[in-house]
């Protein structure tokens, strides 16, 4: 599903400088990415998203060379085939929980707003159990169900690739496991792979694999 | 792009941000409105000041203000303006050189000024009646249509003019005088006054009054008689607030009507020749003053166009400061949504679709603003022969 091959990559004036030799994921697999704070967690999952392009090396996700593709085609991917969830929710104060699950498909051509997207996205909200919070808006949730709908929202196009930027972070352990669960529940659902960063041990079982990206950066391969 | 979405992102943050959009859009608004406001308002005053007062060629009055004689003679205004005698209007009448209307206008009756004048005012302005007859006798009275609306006075019914000196014993006493006829509209000052006969005016000033018979009054209502033999009459006499059949015999004037007072004369020139022997006449004339309305309206509006253009100079650069303010308000707004942006930038907004969004949302406070500058101006445009009136007196 994801493979990165002599990445390299660094931010315009900063001493920063991301050198991966192999990252491979399978099709289906939850991944854990762990790290102390800077070692380019973020920064590897902003690549594999197209939203950074590497130095060097390419990037293939799902058989596609995102890497060598233009701003326009990596994003129509992006849109079409990849989920994600960031830290800090990103939910849009002036809309109501469920416009913001169907932000997607406002701001994209790429997506179409049909009746069974908004189905879905009622569904997604059903199980996450924010569909009473629906018609609310982001400022009178609580931090969980915040997250929770922001999961929903990074679900909402069926992706097939769920990149969460540490989730949990912000939450409280009951909440923790309410989130993981649920992400890895709807990917498992729509056979999505999951590469998400976390800094919590205790939620690290829960995956099929973690991968120190400290360690990936010393030369190891994954 | 989709534009559909952007529309709607647009719309739903100006909606939840109602306060800021709201003062955005009144604050926009008032960028146009004011001058544009401005503009509408001098205009229509500008309309009906010139229209009237260039349907009246020359008005007669005391030396003084010409503009407070013009304002007095034409919008029945200034109603403290100096009196002339009415033995001068009758001087230019005999002189033959036009036509002279003589006006008085100082009482008022519920907030609609008497004006006193002949039946020659009615055929000089065209004013028609639309109820009821024109003015016959003493006491009587025609009404100006808005007058007539306002107070819903219709032939038959009494008016009482206002007293003016509500302490003074010695002072004008109100006159009941019975309405005989309302006039058409005119869309002039004439729709909000009361017409009465010159002579009915100089009842209410004082200078005319009805009484008891004194020949059949007993000895107990009798000062002594005067050395000059005049039967002279105490207060216990009944002296008559309203002109009717049985007492209008009784009504008699002290004095010389010479002398009686008139606000302004309204001098309509026979001939060109007329005129200018007219004005030659009142130039230097002490005491008394000949008016062109037109010329006067001409120099007040110098005035208040040079006035106008200097409020239209600091309304256009309060209006550059107040858009200046507004795209700031966008741009540091813009600076704090920088997370949304990118964040809708990571879900599939191209940089197209995000330009699209902020200029939807400063294209519709622009909009809104000048949908809200256009009813203002629309209300300004129905409410402006109000202004014009509550301005013009």
């Amino acid at each position: 599903m994801i493979l990165c091959e002599d990445l390299r990559f660094s931010y315009p004036g900063d001493a920063f400088d991301l050198r991966i030799e192999r990252f491979a994921v399978a099709a289906g697999e939850t991944v854990a990415l762990v790290g102390a704070s800077g070692c380019g967690k973020t920064t590897l999952i902003n690549l594999i998203s197209g939203i950074l392009t590497p130095k060097s090396g390419k990037v293939t996700v799902d058989s596609v060379e995102l890497s060598a593709e233009p701003f326009a085609a990596r994003q129509r991917f992006r849109i079409e085939r990849i989920g994600l969830v960031p830290q800090s929710f990103e939910l849009l104060d002036y809309l109501t929980v469920r416009e913001n699950l169907l932000v997607p498909f406002r701001v994209s051509s790429a997506l179409r707003l049909s009746p069974g997207a908004m189905a879905r996205c009622g569904e997604l909200a059903e199980r996450a159990g924010i569909a009473a919070q629906l018609d609310k808006f982001p400022g009178q949730l609580s931090q969980g169900e915040r997250q929770r709908a922001a999961l929903c929202r990074g679900l909402a196009t069926s992706p097939r690739l769920l990149l969460a930027d540490e989730p949990t972070g912000n939450l409280d352990p009951d909440n923790q496991d309410r989130v993981v669960s649920l992400l890895l529940d709807e990917a498992g659902r729509i056979g999505a792979t999951v590469l998400m960063i976390t800094h919590d041990p205790v939620l690290l079982p829960r995956f099929d694999r973690v991968v120190d990206v400290l360690a990936l950066r010393k030369g190891g391969r994954a | 792009m989709n534009f559909g979405g952007v529309l709607y992102l647009g719309w739903r943050y100006l909606a939840r941000n109602r306060v800021k959009t709201g003062l955005l859009v009144a604050a926009f608004a008032l960028v146009w409105l004011l001058p544009a406001g401005l503009a509408l308002v001098v205009g229509k005053v500008e309309a009906q000041l010139r229209s009237r007062a260039q349907g009246t060629p020359l008005l007669l009055g005391q030396a003084g203000s010409p503009l407070e004689l013009v304002f007095n003679g034409l919008y029945f205004t200034k109603p403290q303006v100096a009196t002339l005698p009415y033995g001068e209007t009758e001087a230019v009448a005999e002189s033959g050189l036009g036509t002279v209307i003589p006006l008085y206008a100082r009482y008022s009756a519920g907030g609609h000024r008497i004006v006193g004048t002949t039946l020659d005012y009615f055929d000089f302005r065209g004013l028609e009646i639309r109820e009821g007859r024109g003015l016959v006798e003493l006491g009587e009275c025609v009404v100006g249509a808005t007058a007539a609306e306002r107070n819903g006075i219709a032939p038959g019914d009494a008016v009482i003019s206002t007293p003016e000196t509500l302490f003074d014993l010695a002072g004008v006493y109100p006159l009941k005088m019975r309405v005989v006829g309302v006039l058409a509209p005119t869309g002039t000052p004439d729709d909000a006054a009361l017409f009465v006969d010159l002579k009915t005016a100089w009842i209410i000033e004082g200078l005319g009054h009805g009484h008891e018979d004194a020949e059949s009054l007993g000895e107990e209502s009798k000062l002594p008689e005067s050395p000059d033999g005049a039967v002279r009459l105490n207060a216990s006499v009944v002296q008559y607030n309203e002109i009717t059949e049985e007492n209008a015999g009784s009504f008699h004037f002290h004095g010389e009507i010479a002398d009686y007072p008139v606000t302004a004369a309204i001098v309509v020139p026979g001939d060109a020749k007329g005129q200018a022997l007219l004005k030659g006449r009142y130039g230097k004339a002490g005491g008394l003053q000949l008016v062109s309305p037109a010329g006067e309206m001409d120099e007040l509006f110098d005035t208040v166009f040079s006035v106008q253009r200097l409020v239209l100079r600091l309304l256009f650069a309060i209006g550059l400061a107040t858009l200046a303010i507004g795209a700031l308000v966008f741009l540091l707004s813009n600076r704090l949504r920088r997370d949304e942006f990118r964040h809708l930038r990571h879900l599939g907004a191209d940089p197209g679709t995000l330009r699209a969004l902020v200029a939807f949302e400063a294209a519709f406070v622009v909009a809104a603003s000048l949908v809200v500058g256009g009813a203002g101006l629309a209300v300004l445009h129905l409410a402006a022969p109000m202004l014009v009136r509550g301005w013009v007196g």
